[in-house]
């Protein structure tokens, strides 16, 4: 049953066997990567799209095709969705040859028309020669998610759907890998749907993260986004924010749109009855007053000075810095707040600047306030 | 040698097969896949002719096939056949006593293969039929291969059930195995050697072949 407008829309809601909830949406040429824990329900999302898991309720609309309707009793199967699936372990026939593996998703083709097809599939994955004729066991991690990768192909598949693939095989074959996935990009106009654990690798590969946890969807939006804005605490844990705090929300100030954090240590943390800093950060008016909140703030918010230079500014802090390790072109540090002990903040530096730190040096503190995002405590 | 015994011994075996392996294919590979309450139970019915003495078989299946009893009534009117002291007989015989030799191991089979490669057949656009036959088939065969052999095998040797529910009639139930046990009864140890010596070596040369075809058949993964 076609309906308008391309892409990938995804609504699903079940509690029993396992909870699954939440929606999502990809638009044709994107990519977008699930994210989350072992057993978050990632690869329960896939199997939906994939047909090979129906759910209680639910809705999927491919291309303006839908693929599944729960309510309406529509659910085609995964032979009529025209899905392409790079399974975790690729999931191969051992019994056949990589060139047969491809062919085996051609078979509505003429038997000699499915070879030469299944051989152009695995020259663009960059498997010529002999290695065509090998069998899986015959071929290296790498040369066997490539074939997985020309099967799920092979079929002009309206959906991609990538189960961890990069996680069986080696660094350099995961570089080549990636590079062959973004050259496949430029060419394919549909959906690419990557679940992963590896969340250096989905901020480098997806157009759009969702992150879920205990089978919910938490969140989507593009990397940026849900770095700088996480919904919650538990989103911010997930996506691996190292600078998130524990504060209290004091109420609007003065100026429209901002309103007073309190920055405290995290509870049980602190002294008893310490108090913080007040900080004055953007206010989307969906706090209540002295609510206990979580909040983040990326790295290019936070701004370290020598301590006579940033002395009259009334929103710098006077800090310590713990440790500095240069790594390469890179040092990362940890800066100690005087005012809010035993809270560590950590950054990364880069330029010729970093050299002037050193470990133990007393720095001021200035903290950008449109880098820092607060939100509801929420956590596992 | 008894060359009518050692006939009947084949016909019997080959018969027990053709009837088994459809039966056995459908019944291994849907043990494999299925999850229901009873499984287990059901699972030891199919082990059973294995652990019974087949006399207790053999007379259980005359009691319920037997000219007096219901299903032997109904199929000696209906089809005009007796199904006590025949060849037919002695084939159901057959036929119940090697459902473990021809079942368990193709279930095992089955079972072995990896459910994400039936999953992977799936979205790759092969119907129920195709995944069956050039997928889950291919790479269950050695287990298939071991059932054929030990079905085979087995009902060539049989003798309690064969006695139970065929008796002792030449040509039509008087298999090798019962042969061979009328020749010792009959103090011609030679004759009783000579048949023994042949199902000794018919088993053994098949099970070594089976063997050797299952290493060769069996796919790396």
């Amino acid at each position: 049953m076609p309906v308008d407008g391309g892409g990938l829309s995804l609504t699903v809601n079940q509690t029993a066997p396992m909870p699954l909830r939440g929606s999502l949406t990809c638009q044709d040429g994107q990519l977008l990567a699930l994210v989350g824990p072992s057993g978050a329900g990632k690869t329960s999302v896939l199997r939906v799209l994939a047909g090979l898991l129906q759910p209680a309720s639910g809705r999927v609309v491919v291309g303006g095709q839908v693929w599944l309707d729960c309510a309406a009793g529509i659910n085609l199967s995964p032979q009529q969705r025209r899905v392409g699936l790079v399974f975790q372990h690729y999931a191969l026939m051992p019994h056949l040859t990589a060139l047969d593996n491809v062919a085996l998703a051609l078979l509505h083709l003429p038997p000699p028309q499915r070879h030469h097809e299944a051989r152009q599939w695995l020259q663009r994955v960059q498997l010529t020669g002999d290695l065509l004729l090998r069998r899986p066991a015959q071929l290296s991690g790498g040369q066997q998610q490539r074939v997985a990768v020309a099967r799920a192909l092979a079929r002009a598949p309206r959906l991609l759907l990538l189960d961890e693939p990069f996680s069986a095989v080696d660094q350099l074959s995961r570089k080549g890998l990636y590079s062959l996935l973004a050259d496949l990009r430029k060419d394919l106009s549909i959906p690419i749907v990557l679940v992963t654990h590896d969340l250096s690798e989905a901020r480098m590969l997806a157009d759009t993260l969702v992150v879920m946890d205990a089978g919910e969807v938490l969140q989507q939006g593009t990397p940026e986004r849900l770095y700088r804005s996480p919904r919650n605490a538990r989103v911010a844990d997930l996506v691996g924010i190292q600078n998130r705090f524990h504060g209290q929300w004091l109420g609007p100030a003065d100026q429209a749109g901002m309103g007073w954090l309190e920055w405290l240590p995290p509870p049980g943390a602190g002294a008893p009855g310490q108090r913080g800093v007040r900080l004055c950060v953007p206010d989307k008016g969906r706090l209540s007053v002295g609510q206990s909140v979580s909040w983040v703030i990326q790295g290019d918010g936070i701004h370290l000075s020598q301590p006579d230079a940033s002395a009259q500014s009334p929103a710098a802090w006077p800090a310590r810095m713990e440790t500095v390790r240069h790594l390469g072109d890179l040092s990362l540090a940890t800066v100690s707040l005087d005012d809010v002990p035993p809270v560590t903040l950590q950054l990364t530096l880069a330029g010729p600047q970093r050299q002037r730190w050193e470990e133990g040096q007393r720095v001021m503190l200035r903290l950008d306030p449109a880098w820092v995002h607060v939100m509801p405590t929420r956590s596992a | 040698m008894d060359t009518q015994a050692l006939w009947l011994s084949f016909e019997l075996a080959t018969a027990t097969l053709a009837v088994l392996l459809p039966l056995g294919l459908w019944a291994g590979r849907w043990l494999a896949r299925a999850r229901f309450t009873g499984k287990a139970l059901l699972e030891a019915a199919v082990v059973l002719p294995l652990v019974l003495p087949p006399t207790v078989l053999g007379y259980y299946l005359l009691v319920a096939l037997g000219g007096q009893s219901a299903i032997g009534a109904w199929v000696a009117n209906v089809l005009g056949v007796q199904l006590t002291f025949s060849f037919a007989g002695l084939l159901v015989a057959s036929v119940v006593f090697n459902i473990p030799f021809m079942v368990q191991p193709i279930q095992r089979a089955f079972e072995s293969i990896p459910r994400d490669l039936a999953e992977a057949a799936q979205v790759s656009g092969l119907s129920a039929w195709q995944i069956f036959w050039r997928v889950e088939l291919p790479l269950a065969w050695p287990g298939v291969l071991s059932a054929c052999v030990l079905t085979f095998v087995h009902t060539l040797g049989e003798f309690g059930v064969v006695l139970m529910m065929g008796g002792n009639i030449p040509g039509e139930t008087r298999t090798l195995a019962i042969a061979i046990y009328d020749k010792v009864q009959g103090f011609d140890l030679a004759g009783a050697h000579q048949m023994a010596g042949v199902l000794l070596v018919l088993s053994l040369v098949a099970v070594a072949a089976s063997f050797f075809a299952s290493a060769r058949l069996v796919v790396k993964r």
